[in-house]
């Protein structure tokens, strides 16, 4: 296959991607709160009508994009996570997700994507403020390729949408033989225990999952790429002769991805024990890279695996 | 000469009094924000300013009205009511479980653009849609009316200076000028004045009338379509808040509630 994606960040595939779909579509704006992007600069010079700046103001970007959306337009806002999510969640909420207006919110920097930057630009709770709306849809790629198709996904979608960016390549997973209509994918089948990741963490259960086998743990890997909705059918049915579930995000543990995995199980009547590893009630000022970030938080690989085989006496 | 707008007085009467009914009938909603804007609505709804069709609420070429202080919602549904959007019937339902609307407004119901409740959505919305109608050079207009209290959301403020950046002449603020909030009088709590010098800094054109005055409505109202600059307009509109109720009028005490008992009747006395 074609490795155009290897060197790809998520944000160019998924930018290029909705290029070709604004040339072809007249009525697809783009909505920036004054943030660029390589991939950006052929879209704002060849459509410069459906490109739209609306300045650091992301409340009034999602108002705007709902009034264009009134309009019959298919509207992407465009921030930083952090400002396309929490610092205009009311407006998400009354205009998006009470109304059920179409348009797609892109964050990029999931996690600690922007590590460097402290606190104030890492995103560890859109998943939990992402989720308890109704009518939204989230989507949290694990690598380039995924995000490129989730351009085309979110664009035929008839209610919102959010997708999570990460900021850095990912190895990538995919490609053309994965539509992504399933919300999450089997990555490894697992007898003894399923490790499910989200984004970038996704990669991380594949390391600790190879780890595993050396202790004789045979952990399967998911990646669970559609958090809302989730695909409850197809996740109970492979995990559910499982002897338990891990779950990993570079997330909050308060309501994230591994909370609504438990909502699912518990919901399915499958009582599994679960071991969860995420932020723990914290923000951070930390710095020294995105692996010594993950590594205060037990993130990291070797935290995980001691964590995780600590976990499994136990149960 | 003086123009004759007593069929306008005689239709604001009217409908203070329907909002009224359906309010006391209810027990609850913002009597006193519906009637600070009545003359305003009026205007728009009856004066030949707004272009409808009540057959086909979602007209194409319809003018679109926003009511971004979704309190006011009552004055808006009996409005809607009355030009045959739904039937009248339906504002005896006010907040009822079989109903189809309670206190803030909601888009689901025939003539409404949008839902409105939490404020400083309005103008933004309102933006994006005259956005869209510069780009393809439609001719239907954006009027938005905020409350006063509203302008201390900084999301307005926000939409103000995009409205004004794209030069969207197709889009009318008014602001409902009443001088209250819910506890206290503007000036009271945080000072909004002078306003007129607030939005021409954001680069509009602004006007100030007596909001309840047909004749300043519509002098301000008039060639609203037709303006040559390109600048936005906003309409300052001193109203009064429970305008129409003697004991009502202009009181903090009377945000968000209907009167009760003998209250409810001797305003009702009032509007007959």
């Amino acid at each position: 296959m074609k490795n155009e994606f290897k060197n790809k960040t998520m944000r160019d595939s998924f930018f290029d991607r909705l290029y070709e779909l604004a040339k072809e579509d007249k009525n697809l704006y783009l909505i920036s709160a004054d943030m660029g992007a390589p991939s950006l600069d052929k879209f704002r010079k060849d459509l410069k009508k459906q490109f739209i700046n609306v300045g650091i103001a992301e409340e009034n970007m999602v108002l705007v994009a709902t009034g264009l959306s009134l309009c019959g337009k298919k509207a992407y806002i465009y921030a930083i996570m952090p400002f396309v999510t929490s610092r205009c969640y009311e407006m998400l909420k009354v205009d998006l997700s009470l109304m059920n207006i179409p348009v797609t919110a892109i964050g990029v920097g999931a996690g600690f994507g922007y590590d460097d930057s402290g606190p104030t630009h890492h995103c560890t709770e859109d998943i939990t403020i992402m989720r308890v709306l109704p009518n939204f849809h989230i989507f949290s790629p694990s690598d380039s390729f995924m995000a490129y198709k989730f351009a085309e996904i979110t664009y035929k979608l008839k209610s919102p949408s959010y997708i999570r960016l990460d900021r850095k390549i990912l190895p990538q997973l995919y490609n053309e033989k994965n539509d992504f209509s399933d919300g999450l994918s089997i990555l490894k089948e697992g007898k003894d225990f399923y490790i499910i990741g989200t984004g970038n963490m996704t990669h991380r259960a594949i390391e600790v999952s190879e780890e595993l086998e050396k202790y004789r743990i045979n952990a399967g890997v998911i990646d669970l790429y559609r958090i809302k909705p989730i695909n409850e059918k197809l996740l109970t049915k492979t995990v559910k002769n499982a002897k338990g579930i891990i779950t990993i995000e570079e997330h909050l543990l308060a309501g994230g991805m591994g909370s609504a995995v438990i909502e699912v199980l518990v919901d399915n009547g499958i009582n599994l024990p679960v071991k969860r590893f995420g932020v723990k009630d914290k923000y951070l000022y930390a710095y020294g890279g995105r692996e010594n970030i993950q590594k205060i938080c037990g993130l990291d690989k070797n935290s995980v695996v001691k964590g995780i085989l600590e976990w499994s006496k136990k149960i | 000469m003086k123009k004759n707008y007593k069929k306008y007085e005689e239709k604001a009467r009217y409908l203070r009094r329907k909002v009224l009914e359906m309010c006391v009938k209810a027990g609850t909603g913002h009597v006193t924000s519906s009637f600070s804007c009545v003359e305003i609505l009026v205007a728009l709804y009856y004066g030949g300013i707004l272009k409808y069709n009540p057959k086909n609420p979602k007209w194409e070429k319809r003018d679109r009205f926003i009511l971004s202080k979704g309190q006011a919602s009552p004055i808006l549904y009996v409005i809607l009511a009355d030009l045959g959007f739904f039937p009248i019937s339906a504002c005896d339902k006010f907040c009822c479980a079989d109903g189809m609307f309670g206190v803030h407004l909601q888009n689901d119901v025939p003539g409404v653009e949008i839902t409105t409740g939490s404020l400083g959505h309005g103008l933004g919305i309102g933006a994006g849609m005259a956005y869209i109608a510069k780009e393809e050079k439609k001719d239907w207009f954006v009027f938005v009316l905020l409350g006063d209290g509203e302008l201390y959301e900084g999301s307005v403020w926000e939409s103000a200076l995009f409205v004004s950046h794209h030069k969207l002449n197709n889009l009318v603020a008014i602001v409902d000028r009443n001088w209250l909030c819910v506890t206290d009088f503007t000036e009271n709590i945080v000072k909004l004045e002078p306003i007129e010098e607030k939005w021409e800094s954001y680069g509009w054109e602004t006007k100030r009338i007596d909001g309840h005055n047909f004749e300043e409505i519509f002098d301000a109202l008039k060639g609203v379509k037709e303006r040559q600059t390109e600048k936005p307009l906003v309409i300052v509109a001193n109203t009064i808040k429970g305008k129409g109720v003697s004991f009502m009028e202009n009181k903090i005490l009377w945000h968000g509630i209907a009167p009760k008992g003998k209250e409810a009747e001797k305003a009702i006395k009032e509007l007959k």
